[in-house]
């Protein structure tokens, strides 16, 4: 079915896709929680004194890629949730059928997948210009362009998704605006090249494996760079898309860009992570093997693609000339790789076993992690950083000035215990999707893994996190759990964007038509005034613990959770009559209901869950003056919750 | 494989490709000559590009390679904001004058061309229906076109997302259940033209060819009737075929390339040409995996 499992054929193929479907969800998920982890991090936990301008570009990097993912997950998430309701329980938005669109599913779909591959880019430009730097003896040439260049590159990331679909027949000014896009962000990213190569000129090079990967990076990326620009001009992608040309491509941005990049961060922080040297000359082998392999395989395939060879096609006409032989050699190419990696996996293995013991800071490296162990210690640091940050190179600037680093006082090191919770949780979680892909839906056994679930996050919320008392500091004085929460919901408004406004595209063009019965309007207003007290509720609970009041705080708390639970209780009515009273597998409006406010009530569990763990920690007095345990993050979703129902009554209500 | 190998010069390449035609470059159709001049612009800022960046990193790995026993750092030069501006810019210009190239050439091939032949285009799991609602008649894989005359293919499928894509005549576009798409262009050069479909669709995806003739203009006309004649000109292997009229071969036109019975991607019959087995009802099972019988 191909990795854009496009509608229909997603739902004619095999029940692989299922678990297609479930692995994107739960891996959608967990990948939102890692991308509000790491912005929260690095928000609130910076050395003191490591001002923004003043983070190392990697970080800067990882920021942004977080933020465009945050931004932009929703799409896939909104695409793989409608096939799999669609393959499971026949409620569906695409289906021509009933006059769905198909054309929306690409929509959704392309909304995340084309910026997902700048999120699969934009660390490794990162890694590429730390590595640039360290190994070329220079200070990064314009550090803020290159990281104004990175924000450009996540702005206009989310406004191309289209050129994946120039030939769907969408109108001609629809298709011109998505060609200037496409075509505008090789500037950004020719900046990032540029700069790269900036940082490169005038240095003293040292010829060690990362800087070979840069190297290649540089070479290749300018190939994929240039075709990226050819596959904007819509005419020619007409012809380009779907065939050779693009696969050619996309390796060369991704395989011999970004993989490139990965490998240069691989072998520059191998010593780090490991404690271990790897062999200079297998690491070369490594990537001169890949570097040959990979213009074998891919630059015939670009000559294919002139040639008129569609993409994911396993036999084809001998006789049409070029086509063997151009194949051959991209087959004798991918042998070449396929011994590069021989050699890689050789390579790592001979220095886990032999190799030498690698000290702190083999490359001379600049940035903070050179000051660890090799490999880190729990807690990082021995020493004690010094609060002053003259820039982006505090190792450089501290050996410039002598500053002598002081070693921390072992008494200030706190570590959080060891816990079994979160690995249970995940496992229970896992299980939980895989029942929903193996079996019809709903099963047992799905019911089974999230109450086996839900207790494992109970225990999580019941467990000490510390075993003696601690207190935080963060850098900006929010919470941490405030920061993770506030970019975590950037992501859930994103999704019921999509969602709302793939609805709101299926009802203004006509193809969504409320059926004549419908949910009754005072339910959802007596809903309403029930969600929207709970919203207070548990606003001045919050109010009441921070001015220590824990008996106010804890009825104001289970006030809360109660009104979330009648609204529960009455939307779970609504969906039942409703659900016997209507055809909601053959019609469009009802099922975008049954999903958006389906998908919200799942919203109100899983509020009403943390709001849960929160008073379960409160009975538990886990919950101090100074520790508000999940209250905090807790209440700021279930405020998000409150919010989007204001939506969903206007526009399935009262419209 | 030899011989093939030696015309992989691009001269070589070229003439060879004239035997298929599926060179997206080859002067097929209008559509194919109205992009045409795109490719010299492209090709003459890409070879700028690369020139000027690939030239740049051979220049830093031969100077500035570090030189054994090379003591003290290098200067430690913190960027240069003239210099991003320039080259912000030039890209910049680079763009804008390729995207207004676009632009313009893709109002030029989108445009309706009045007059046009119109063909219904449908793809099923996996071969294609042609209909000439105009003309009166279908046929199944084989779209016959006049040369000189427009067309416009109204292009849908009945079951999955195919696209319907003549590399040698004209650009591709998709064909979606319950929509229709269009496709103009006005095919020029008389000859056979190799098709494909490009959006993944099912197992035998890779096997859900269809060619084009252009004929020229008073062979189609010949073509159509005898399409339309009551009895086909040709002896009827049994009373399987359906009543509807359909089409006398093609291939007869001189110098077409024929279809190889051996020809492992296309689902003619070996004996007859496809229009005659009607094989768009049956499709062969053993030759396209996953295929399913069409409805009626």
């Amino acid at each position: 079915m191909g990795w854009t499992f496009y509608y229909p054929f997603s739902v004619q193929s095999g029940s692989g896709v299922d678990f297609y479907m479930a692995a994107i969800l739960l891996l959608g998920f967990s990948s939102l929680l890692g991308n509000a982890n790491f912005i929260a991090t690095i928000y609130n936990l910076r050395a003191q004194g490591m001002s923004l301008w003043k983070m190392p570009i990697y970080v800067w990097s990882v920021f942004a890629a977080s933020v465009l993912n945050l931004f932009s997950l929703a799409g896939l998430t909104s695409a793989s949730l409608l096939v799999l309701l669609d393959r499971k329980i026949g409620l569906t938005w695409f289906n021509p059928d009933i006059g769905g669109d198909p054309v929306l599913f690409q929509q959704f779909f392309w909304f995340y997948s084309h910026p997902t591959v700048y999120v699969m880019l934009l660390p490794y430009l990162g890694i590429l210009a730390e590595v640039a730097s360290t190994f070329a003896r220079k200070p990064l040439f314009g550090y803020r362009q290159m990281v104004w260049a990175q924000m450009g590159i996540v702005v206009l990331g989310t406004m191309v998704w289209a050129h994946h679909m120039f030939t769907v027949g969408e109108s001609t000014l629809f298709q011109i605006a998505f060609a200037f896009f496409t075509a505008l962000i090789a500037v950004p990213t020719g900046v990032k090249l540029f700069n790269i190569i900036g940082t490169l000129w005038g240095g003293h090079l040292q010829m060690k494996t990362p800087l070979y990967w840069v190297l290649g990076f540089i070479f290749n990326f300018l190939l994929g760079g240039i075709t990226g620009v050819m596959l904007s001009m819509t005419p020619l992608d007409y012809h380009f898309q779907d065939s050779y040309f693009v696969v050619a491509h996309f390796h060369n941005v991704l395989m011999a860009g970004s993989g490139f990049g990965a490998f240069a961060g691989l072998y520059y922080w191998w010593p780090k992570m490991t404690g271990r040297m790897y062999d200079e000359r297998l690491g070369r082998l490594h990537f001169w093997l890949f570097l040959v392999g990979y213009l074998l395989t891919f630059l015939p395939q670009y000559v294919l693609g002139y040639l008129g060879m569609p993409r994911r096609y396993y036999t084809y006409n001998a006789d049409i000339a070029g086509w063997p032989e151009l194949n051959l050699l991209s087959t004798l190419g991918a042998y070449i790789l396929g011994l590069g990696g021989l050699v890689w996996i050789y390579a790592m293995w001979k220095s886990l076993r032999s190799g030498p013991k690698a000290p702190e800071n083999p490359w001379g490296g600049y940035t903070l992690e050179w000051l660890t162990a090799s490999p880190p210690k729990a807690h990082n640091f021995d020493v004690q950083l010094p609060a002053e940050f003259p820039s982006e190179r505090p190792l450089y600037d501290w050996q410039k000035k002598g500053v002598e680093l002081k070693p921390e006082d072992p008494g200030h090191i706190h570590l959080p215990n060891s816990s079994f919770w979160p690995f249970y949780a995940a496992a229970t979680l896992f299980a939980f999707f895989v029942s929903v892909a193996a079996l019809p839906v709903p099963n047992v056994w799905m019911w089974v893994f999230l109450a086996l679930f839900a207790y494992g996050l109970v225990r999580w919320a019941l467990e000490d996190e510390y075993s003696h008392p601690v207190e935080h500091h963060t850098v900006t004085g929010k919470s941490n759990a405030w920061m993770g929460m506030a970019w975590f919901i950037v992501s859930e408004v994103g999704l019921f964007a999509i969602l709302i406004a793939g609805y709101l595209y299926l009802r203004l063009s006509g193809h969504a038509v409320p059926p004549e019965e419908r949910p009754a309007l005072w339910l959802a207003l007596l809903n309403t005034f029930f969600l929207v007290s709970s919203s207070f509720t548990v606003h001045f609970a919050h109010h009441d613990l921070r001015r220590g009041r824990f008996h106010p705080f804890r009825f104001g708390l289970l006030v809360t959770i109660l009104l979330g639970v009648l609204f529960f209780l009455f939307q779970a009515w609504e969906f039942y009559q409703f659900h016997h009273h209507s055809s909601w597998q053959e019609n469009l409006w009802t099922a975008a209901f049954f999903t958006i406010v389906g998908l919200h009530g799942l919203h109100v569990v899983i509020g009403g869950f943390g709001l849960i763990l929160a008073y379960l920690q409160a009975l538990r007095g886990k919950i101090t003056l100074h520790n508000h345990g999940t209250l905090e993050a807790a209440s700021m979703y279930w405020h998000l919750v409150d919010a989007v129902w204001l939506f969903i009554v206007t526009i399935f209500y009262l419209w | 494989m030899k011989r093939g190998f030696a015309a992989l010069s691009l001269g070589g390449l070229a003439l060879a490709q004239e035997a298929h035609r599926v060179a997206i470059t080859h002067p097929g159709g209008s559509y194919n000559q109205e992009v045409a001049f795109l490719y010299p612009w492209v090709y003459f800022f890409s070879f700028l590009v690369f020139l000027v960046v690939a030239g740049a990193l051979a220049y830093v790995v031969l100077k500035f390679r570090a030189k054994p026993g090379q003591e003290g750092e290098p200067p430690q030069i913190h960027g240069n904001d003239r210099l991003e501006v320039v080259w912000t810019l030039i890209p910049l210009a680079i763009i804008l004058i390729l995207f207004g190239l676009t632009a313009k050439a893709l109002i030029q091939v989108n445009r309706p061309i009045p007059g046009s032949l119109k063909v219904e285009v449908t793809g099923y799991q996996f071969w294609w229906d042609f209909n000439y609602p105009e003309l009166g008649f279908r046929n199944s894989n084989e779209l016959i076109l006049p040369a000189g005359v427009p067309v416009e293919l109204e292009i849908t499928s009945k079951d999955v997302i195919h696209s319907f894509w003549v590399p040698g005549l004209a650009g591709k576009r998709d064909a979606i259940p319950g929509q229709k798409t269009l496709l103009h262009f006005t095919p020029k050069e008389p000859g056979n033209y190799y098709g494909f479909c490009a959006e993944l669709c099912g197992p035998s995806h890779s096997r859900m060819l269809f060619r084009v003739v252009v004929l020229p203009k008073e062979e189609f006309d010949r073509f159509v009737e005898a399409a339309k004649a009551p009895q086909p000109p040709w002896p009827t292997s049994g009373a399987s075929r359906s009543s509807s009229r359909t089409a006398p071969p093609a291939t007869a036109w001189p110098g077409a390339c024929p279809l190889r019975s051996s020809d492992p991607s296309l689902g003619f019959s070996e004996t007859a040409p496809a229009w005659r087995q009607a094989s768009w009802r049956t499709p062969r099972k053993t030759s396209r995996p996953g295929s399913r019988t069409p409805p009626p």
